[in-house]
């Protein structure tokens, strides 16, 4: 089999919750041999929230943890103890990246900043995550992920009509930053790749999440405008919602982008009223936006969203169901195409979690391992990665540095 | 000027949709040369807006000038033979190709998997697609609500218990599109750095549905770890972690730790109500927050909103100002970071636009050239070529 993308890259990751480990899972998922250093003292904060397997409590039990870390190794460090320190710098000088996402100063004080691992490793590329930056009058300020939605502009804009500012439903700014921060490590690695130069990457949740506002910070820009909460409304389609269907709290999403899927959505519901000419237009269909709304929940009700997404998709219209987590799990889509990966973990079994979203054609990156246990790999990285012997490896242990 | 990180890319974006030039538009900013094909109406992103002063013109809209600096710009019309061969052309000597035709015209441009880098062996060819290329749904039309609903984010959002009659909420503007391109731009990636090594190229399917499934946070793992359904209807496990509105907006405030609890009682002035049993911890907090919210409700409506995010923050509790368009630009910490930039571009004039979302210390992200005006390179590609 070929080797996958990053193989021989190797990550030194120091990040916890989800933006930094999301953004390690990219690399790991890339196929670099991505090491969490973690502490059994403070583990992770996904290792101690649900959901866990069974509502069993563990540290190696929470779907949170498992789902963000597959493919990972994990390697305890008490970091408080000077010679987990050394241990550290070890492992930073045998890596290609250095991950971490803790408040500002956490790093610098354990000896851990950018100006040391450049000593350490010259062409180390270091990634560090944060809400605010390592910059700039509020990089000390508490960031915590949800406050990032409203923080990034998020919230102002979304919302029912009339009602007040609303969440997104996942701390967005996490995975987004994430993402960022993944990008600009691969476009690192690149440039070392062509100059042996590393450097430092410096992201922000909130710079991250408002760069996926334009329409709303230009809005603003050019003509002094704060867009309005308006639901699931679009001004530039109309219809453009999300609608009841038949069942409990079933609900199936549809956009009209164009005059002709707006005859076609009229063919298929079969509404006379709706075929009249006063709704032929978009300008005329967001003037009559009610009243469609309306006469369009009386057909949606009387189907499942499955059924009306069949049959609209089957006349060109864009419609799809409100998916939740276990539509998901059971969508023949999704598990036609071995999106889920669900590989067997010692302690929670075979379960299913969400896999790699993109197919390389030469390089297949199917995930190899399941999230690790909580220092699984200490010894194994000691020693094949560090070089440590058992006896000083024992003695580690012995001193508490591996806690 | 320090080159960019990708300035060695030639770059081929061809696409209907926003994914492939967002996706672009990361790479363009880290320095690669893109090249923009545009059909002979203009890219529909051209007629989207907003456009200053609300005056419709293709070459101002907003969101074209966004994701389209640093691009050069070319019309082909690629229905006729001799465009056609121009793109071919344009492939044989480019690095990577960004696409997101749709699944059922691949064929039409030679784009499918195997035959898009045939005979380019170095080519790294990235298709976006809602569902991926294969599967029961990959013809499937999807506007960005759709993906939002097919990716099982809209159905976590919404306003909570009893609010049953209200759907499943989107979030502003286009963020399926957004988390593809993030993908898609990861993914393509990774091919660029292997073809240094290994020196061939591949293909690369990014399914839109799929991207937005890995960012389901903590509430995807709770069917199959509990066979719980995750609901926009439930209620919070542990509060506050609640929105409020001040005397001249909103903030949001996330004092879930007992101690930036206890600090947050002690700046409303330890009323008492906030030592009642029913309040004692995040837990009891959460079970009895329809008590408690009206309580900080009415001191909070006594508050202004800047005072009280720099007052709470200094006492390390975290809350945040609800973020209107006017307060990012005129934000003093954005600013001080450069997170603007500016801009002058031929017909929409100085412009300002959100700029770096990741500070790279050796190779910045940068703002070369505004967007293209429709064909404003086709002449100069076209001689590149021959």
């Amino acid at each position: 089999m070929k080797n996958k993308p990053l193989a021989g890259i190797r990550v030194a990751d120091f990040s916890w919750v989800w933006a930094g480990p999301f953004c390690t899972l990219q690399l790991a998922h890339l196929g670099a041999d991505v090491i969490r250093v973690e502490c059994r003292d403070r583990p992770c904060v996904t290792r101690q929230i649900p959901p866990f397997a069974d509502f069993q409590p563990g540290l190696n039990r929470s779907g949170y943890f498992n789902q963000y870390n597959q493919g990972k190794r994990s390697l305890t460090l008490n970091l408080k103890h000077p010679r987990a320190l050394d241990v550290a710098r070890r492992l930073i000088t045998r890596s290609d990246v250095v991950a971490e996402n803790f408040a500002n100063g956490v790093m610098e004080r354990m000896g851990l900043g950018y100006e040391e691992v450049r000593k350490l490793r010259p062409d180390a590329i270091m990634v560090s995550i944060s809400g605010y930056g390592r910059s700039g009058p509020e990089r000390d300020f508490v960031s915590y992920g949800p406050a990032t939605v409203p923080l990034a502009g998020f919230s102002a804009v979304t919302g029912y009509k009339g009602g007040p500012p609303m969440h997104v439903g996942i701390s967005y700014g996490d995975p987004t930053a994430g993402l960022h921060g993944a990008v600009a490590v691969l476009a690192a690695l690149c440039h070392r790749q062509r100059t042996g130069e590393g450097q430092f990457i410096d992201v922000s949740l909130w710079e991250a999440s408002a760069t996926l506002l334009p329409d709303a910070l230009l809005e603003y820009e050019m003509n002094g405008t704060e867009p309005p909460r308006d639901g699931n409304r679009d001004p530039h389609m109309a219809p453009h919602g999300v609608f009841r269907s038949a069942g409990e709290d079933r609900w199936v999403s549809i956009a009209v982008g164009t005059d002709e899927e707006w005859r076609s959505l009229v063919a298929v519901i079969g509404d006379g009223e709706l075929a009249s000419q006063r709704y032929g237009t978009l300008v005329d269909r967001k003037r009559h936006e009610d009243e469609i709304e309306a006469r369009l929940t009386r057909w949606t009700t009387t189907h499942s969203p499955e059924e009306a997404t069949r049959r609209l998709q089957a006349a060109g219209v864009a419609a799809f169901p409100a998916m939740t987590n276990q539509d998901l799990a059971d969508d023949p889509h999704l598990t036609g195409r071995d999106f889920f990966v669900d590989l067997p973990h010692p302690e929670v079994g075979k379960r299913h979690h969400a896999g790699i979203p993109w197919k390389l054609s030469e390089m297949p990156c199917a995930v190899t391992a399941p999230a690790p246990c909580l220092g699984q790999h200490s010894r194994e990285v000691l020693q094949e990665v560090l070089g440590y012997s058992e006896s000083e490896i024992e003695a580690l242990a012995a001193d508490g540095v591996l806690g | 000027m320090t080159a960019g990180a990708l300035s060695h890319l030639r770059l081929v974006e061809l696409g209907s949709g926003f994914a492939s030039a967002y996706t672009a538009k990361l790479l363009a900013d880290l320095g690669a040369d893109v090249v923009k094909i545009e059909p002979p109406g203009g890219d529909a992103t051209r007629k989207l807006g907003p456009f200053p002063a609300g005056r419709v013109d293709p070459e101002t809209s907003g969101m074209f000038l966004y994701l389209n600096a640093n691009k050069r710009g070319i019309v082909l019309d690629l229905g006729a033979a001799a465009d056609l061969a121009r793109f071919r052309k344009l492939l044989d000597r480019a690095d990577v190709l960004i696409h997101d035709i749709a699944p059922a015209e691949l064929s039409r441009y030679g784009l499918e998997p195997q035959e898009v880098i045939r005979g380019r062996p170095r080519l790294v060819a990235t298709a976006i697609a809602p569902f991926g290329l294969r599967g029961p749904y990959r013809d499937y039309r999807a506007y960005d609500l759709n993906l939002w609903n097919a990716g099982g984010i809209a159905s976590l959002n919404g306003g909570g218990p009893g609010t049953d009659d209200l759907p499943p909420l989107r979030t502003f503007g286009y963020q399926s599109t957004f988390q593809v391109g993030l993908n898609a731009a990861v993914a393509s990636l990774g091919a660029i750095f292997a073809r240094e090594t290994s020196g061939v190229g591949q293909h690369v399917e990014v399914s839109a549905q799929e991207a937005l499934v890995t960012i389901l946070e903590l509430t995807y793992p709770f069917w199959p770890y509990c066979q719980m359904v995750a609901s926009r209807l439930g209620n919070k496990p542990i509060q506050p972690l609640d929105f409020f509105e001040c005397r001249d907006g909103w903030v949001f405030l996330c004092a879930v730790e007992e101690h930036q609890w206890k600090t947050f009682v002690e700046i409303m002035g330890s009323p008492e109500w906030a030592a009642l049993d029913i309040f004692a911890d995040r837990l009891q907090r959460a079970a009895n927050w329809d008590a408690l919210k009206p309580m900080i409700a009415s001191w909070m409506a006594e508050q202004t909103v800047q005072e009280l995010y720099q007052l709470l923050q200094r006492r390390r509790v975290p809350i945040a100002p609800v973020s209107t368009m006017g307060d990012l630009w005129s934000s003093k910490h954005l600013n001080a970071r450069g997170f603007f930039v500016s801009f002058t571009h031929p017909r929409a004039g100085a412009r300002r636009t959100p700029g770096a979302p990741y500070l790279l210390s050796r190779t910045p992200w940068t703002l070369r050239r505004p967007a293209p005006l429709l064909g404003e390179h086709t002449a100069e590609v076209v001689r590149e070529l021959a």
